[in-house]
């Protein structure tokens, strides 16, 4: 009983912190509205957005403060996002499900104020409005605003970023509800690191393999990579990136014994598939991690939130503490 | 007289010809032995002669040798039989049609393949080619119909561009129903290049396995239909008047165009170009005898994709490009140079 009521004493004190948060910045929740995107670019609106289309990822960065965007925007089919597994789509329209295809007529009558997707620096565009896309997905970007994190640095500050950009809406991001995700990442990260420190000289390489080629991550733009070489997990930077698309080396299969790190990390965009794709290959087993059956699901440039990051850090400390750095 | 010599200078000149395509093919057939072994030696790993050698040689476990062996050798096979076997299939179209457009990639025959196979991993999820090949003679054998027949309409018939546009709209459609399909759904997507654009990496003893007994068949039917098919070339009422049951034939050449190009795409996915263009230099090399055309085909269909797919592995290294692409880029001009050449509106 007393458990009860000091929850709801608790929760009564978060809903008066949030008011008095959004209160205290403004009067009327009306008032002019600044942020700085991942590229620098500083947005400013004579009013708080309130109406947010979002790429499909990046939505998951805004939920999890409780933003709830109209609509959002996919690359792919909603069921092979990793983003959004688990998030409570309700009320959301879905106005595109494949890269470069965002429907402008169903944009345009949401009336958005603000569009949220992810800078890439080596396209200079925000995500969904990459060169290539549909002229028609393009116009989209013409709408509203385009904002979004910088996809060049750190993971963490991406999903910071989010929380800055919550902030900035009146979100009480230090309130209990949303302190818990942080926490476990903080403790995640820590045993991330000791667990690395563990294990001197082991190293990792990224890849996607796929039924033609095998896709190695340059880790430079990757921001979970970069954060755990930052962190001490020595990732090997493969040396012929794509020059039109730096985000990989593309190898073909006859090579594929071209680096030999201690532990794979496999993206993890259709995991089973992938493996199944990468067993079929002859040389697959040539990579001697890969013999050796020490590969371990990586998060392919979907996380967005703290929950998500500790969940990527925990599992993958289990793989690094389970890692034999003499493999290769 | 005079008659006399008429009557001994056809035969003779027939011969003679007979004689030197005979030899021509001869040629060819050495000229494809060596891209065979040009198509084992090169490849985005160097590796050299005597590690190829030492591979056929004791059974190793290297890396060099498993490249040699687990790769290179079914991907040069999977070329020789998707090369034939494509050739063939656009030979017969363009016989078939009396069409010098008509092929099987132009058509959307390869396209209706590749749309049926990505929906039946898609639906039944599986990645077994044992299945899905006949996923891809279904679609082939939608596409062929549902093509020839849209351009049929009219009172021309089936005209070179109806056959082409209505081929461009019928690709076009199964093309997105594979990118629809492809995108909702990972099996798929972790395949998506094979079934979007024709490629010989990824593709081992598998694949060949499954798919050249279907193509083997289909060859052989294939040369067996040369005097059917000259039958064809003179005209409905002619062949009638010669003795041949053409519906019989048609029959018999959209179901081997089905299975060599159903067989060809779920081998290597939908790949153009060799068909329309193959059939034309066989054409312009051997006159209209469809009896040295289709050997002629067999024999250059694989050479020309075998060096594009060694082209394709040279160009991009460390990756590769798709042969379907390079096809597509050599591709495009020769088809402007067919439209436009107008010797070649009627076969």
């Amino acid at each position: 009983m007393t458990k009860t009521i000091r929850i709801l004493l608790l929760s009564l004190a978060a809903m008066s912190l949030v008011a008095c948060g959004s209160s205290s910045s403004d009067d009327s929740g009306d008032a002019a509205w600044s942020y700085t995107s991942g590229n620098g670019d500083v947005i400013k609106l004579d009013h708080r957005p309130k109406r947010i289309i979002a790429s499909a990822a990046e939505a998951a960065g805004l939920m999890q403060y409780g933003i709830k965007p109209v609509a959002i925007y996919l690359a792919q089919d909603l069921d092979l996002e990793p983003g959004l597994e688990g998030v409570d789509l309700d009320g959301i329209e879905i106005i595109g499900q494949e890269w470069g295809k965002i429907d402008a007529e169903k944009a345009a009558q949401l009336k958005p104020d603000l569009i949220v997707g992810d800078w890439w620096p080596p396209q200079k565009a925000y995500q969904g409005f990459e060169e290539g896309a549909d002229k028609a997905s393009l116009k989209v970007a013409e709408l509203a605003p385009v904002i979004g994190a910088n996809q060049e640095g750190s993971l963490e500050d991406v999903v910071q970023w989010y929380e800055g950009f919550a902030k900035s809406l009146g979100v009480d991001v230090d309130d209990a509800k949303y302190a818990a995700g942080k926490k476990r990442y903080a403790e995640a990260k820590a045993a991330f690191q000791q667990a690395v420190k563990a294990k001197p000289g082991l190293t990792a390489l990224a890849v996607a393999p796929g039924a033609d080629l095998l896709y190695v991550a340059v880790p430079k733009y990757s921001t979970s990579l970069t954060d755990f070489k930052d962190w001490g997990l020595d990732v090997i930077d493969p040396d012929s990136p794509k020059a039109d698309f730096p985000y990989w080396e593309y190898l073909s299969w006859e090579k594929a014994d071209k680096y030999q790190p201690d532990l794979l990390l496999i993206d993890d965009r259709g995991y089973d598939s992938t493996i199944d794709v990468a067993e079929k290959q002859p040389t697959w087993d040539k990579i001697k991690a890969a013999q050796a059956r020490a590969y371990t699901p990586w998060p392919g440039y979907w996380v967005h939130t703290y929950d998500a990051y500790a969940n990527q850090l925990e599992q993958l400390t289990r793989a690094v503490e389970k890692a034999d750095p003499g493999i290769a | 007289m005079t008659t006399d010599l008429l009557h001994q200078a056809a035969p003779a000149t027939r011969h003679r010809n007979g004689a030197a395509l005979g030899v021509g093919l001869l040629v060819l057939v050495v000229v494809l032995g060596v891209v065979c072994v040009l198509s084992i030696t090169l490849g985005t790993r160097g590796i050299g002669l005597g590690a190829i050698v030492d591979a056929f040689r004791d059974r190793d476990d290297s890396v060099d040798a498993t490249v040699i062996r687990e790769m290179r050798v079914p991907r040069t096979l999977i070329g020789l039989c998707a090369g034939a076997a494509l050739g063939l299939a656009g030979a017969l179209l363009q016989g078939l049609t009396r069409n010098p457009l008509a092929d099987p990639g132009i058509m959307g025959v390869n396209t209706g393949a590749s749309a049926f196979i990505v929906s039946g991993i898609a639906l039944f999820g599986t990645q077994s080619m044992t299945v899905y090949i006949w996923f891809a003679f279904a679609g082939a054998a939608v596409a062929t119909v549902l093509v020839y027949g849209v351009a049929s309409f009219g009172r021309e018939g089936a005209t070179p561009v109806k056959l082409a546009l209505a081929g461009a709209a019928v690709s076009a459609g199964f093309y997105a129903i594979t990118t629809g399909v492809v995108v909702s759904n990972i099996e798929a997507l972790n395949q998506m290049r094979f079934w979007q654009v024709g490629a010989l990496s990824g593709r081992y003893w598998d694949e060949l396995v499954r798919s050249a007994p279907f193509i083997v068949v289909g060859i052989v039917i294939t040369l067996l239909l040369g005097r059917a098919l000259n039958g064809l070339a003179l005209g409905d009422d002619m062949a009638v008047a010669l003795g041949q049951r053409v519906g019989r034939t048609r029959t018999v050449v959209v179901v081997t165009v089905t299975l060599l190009a159903g067989a060809a795409t779920a081998a290597c996915g939908p790949i153009v170009f060799i068909g329309l263009v193959v059939p034309h230099v066989a054409r312009a090399l051997c006159g209209p005898d469809y009896r040295w055309i289709l050997p002629y085909t067999l024999v250059l269909s694989p050479i020309v994709l075998l060096v594009a797919d060694v082209i394709g592995r040279l160009a991009l290294q460390p990756g590769e490009l798709q042969v379907g692409v390079v096809l597509g880029i050599v591709g495009a001009p020769a088809f402007i140079a067919l439209v436009r050449n107008r010797s070649l509106a009627k076969l």
